[in-house]
């Protein structure tokens, strides 16, 4: 691909970048998050959730803020869950795989040394597009976890994909 | 000795098995330690192996009695029947603050291996927290790769195996591989999507 990828921490400018797939219905459909429309709350999730997180994470191509990448912790400190979400502009062009990739080498590389082991990604069964970007970027399909995953009012079946520390890093 | 017509052999002894809520008494404890100090049933547990009853008249008191559904299992012969192991389901994790599945572990006395009390045990929780907590739509199970006695258990229990999942679990500090097994409710049909399997050890 033509354009360059790649991956920062957040600031708060970024945040009128955020509001454009923030706001878009077609990026929330997949997410966990409603569509939001005004940038109280979204500056509130930038300073509250993102600012503080772990390892949260701005996507950028040519140096715009696009989208956004996380590996959040769970219950067990070896493992952690991906998550991402692209400005709808960018989809298709390999940019979340090209993402993924580099998340998977920054987050072993700072986050190994506390005992992660295991970036794992839950794919609802419904989304092949997002299916296709963790095997892309290398990840193991382990199986279908039925219900396991609440969603806007519903369990849904997901797609459970995992990356270990001793997996071998894509280019 | 009776000349079978088909395949199966002649059916064991009924074996009783019962779940019950555990006690402060020093019978507990002690039936608590038959387990819960035996390197071969913790080996596939988080803990370490008790040395003292004291350690278990504790965990009884400040974990067992609290928690959401715990159960005594007993099984054998005589009455009451002895205790001869645990088996405990934990609702969670809340998602969006909403509870829609739980997860289920169990330990059984050495002794009382290889008799099919685990599996009757696991099949009455499985019945117990589905009748007492409507919300719960998945109730899951893992057992480690290298517990093939558990996975059989799980499958015989009726539930569904899902896959491996790479270290998912620390178990005594290190990150195990786990088979992730689960009995659902159905969305469409609100009955449960699990494996039917004819009775028996």
């Amino acid at each position: 691909m033509a354009e360059e990828v790649t991956i920062r921490r957040f600031e708060l400018s970024d945040m009128d970048a955020m509001m454009a797939w923030a706001s878009d219905p077609q990026v929330a459909a997949f997410c966990r998050w409603e569509p939001y429309a005004s940038t109280g709350p979204l500056l509130a999730f930038l300073r509250d959730t993102v600012l503080p997180h772990p390892w949260f994470r701005a996507i950028c191509v040519s140096g715009a803020v696009v989208g956004a990448v996380s590996v959040s912790p769970t219950p067990e400190r070896c493992r952690g869950e991906l998550g991402y979400v692209l400005a709808r502009a960018h989809w298709g062009k390999g940019v979340a795989t090209a993402t993924v990739r580099r998340a998977l080498r920054d987050v072993f590389a700072e986050l190994e040394p506390e005992g992660l082991r295991r970036v794992e990604a839950l794919v609802d069964v419904g989304n092949p597009a997002s299916q296709r970007v963790a095997e892309k970027a290398g990840f193991r399909r382990e199986g279908e976890l039925r219900r396991h995953y609440w969603h806007k009012g519903r369990a849904r079946d997901m797609v459970m994909y995992s990356f270990l520390s001793s997996d071998p890093l894509p280019e | 000795m009776e000349v079978q017509q088909g395949g199966a052999p002649a059916p064991a002894a009924e074996l009783v098995v019962s779940l019950r809520e555990f006690t402060l008494s020093d019978a507990d404890a002690e039936a608590f330690m038959s387990w819960a100090s035996d390197p071969r049933v913790v080996r596939f547990q988080r803990r370490d192996a008790y040395e003292h009853v004291d350690q278990a008249r504790r965990y009884i008191a400040d974990h067992v009695l609290p928690h959401p559904w715990y159960r005594a299992i007993c099984a054998g012969a005589g009455a009451p029947l002895p205790v001869v192991g645990s088996i405990s389901v934990k609702p969670g994790p809340a998602e969006d603050g909403r509870l829609f599945r739980a997860s289920v572990g169990y330990r059984v006395a050495h002794a009382h291996w290889g008799r099919g009390v685990a599996t009757r045990a696991v099949r009455a929780a499985a019945e117990a927290v589905f009748a007492a907590w409507p919300w719960l739509l998945r109730l899951e199970a893992v057992a480690d790769v290298e517990n093939p006695a558990s996975q059989r258990v799980l499958e015989k229990a009726g539930f569904v195996r899902e896959g491996v999942l790479r270290k998912y679990i620390l178990l005594k500090g290190r990150p195990r591989d786990m088979v992730m097994f689960s009995i659902v409710v159905d969305a469409d049909t609100d009955r449960r999507r699990q494996q039917n399997k004819p009775d028996g050890p």
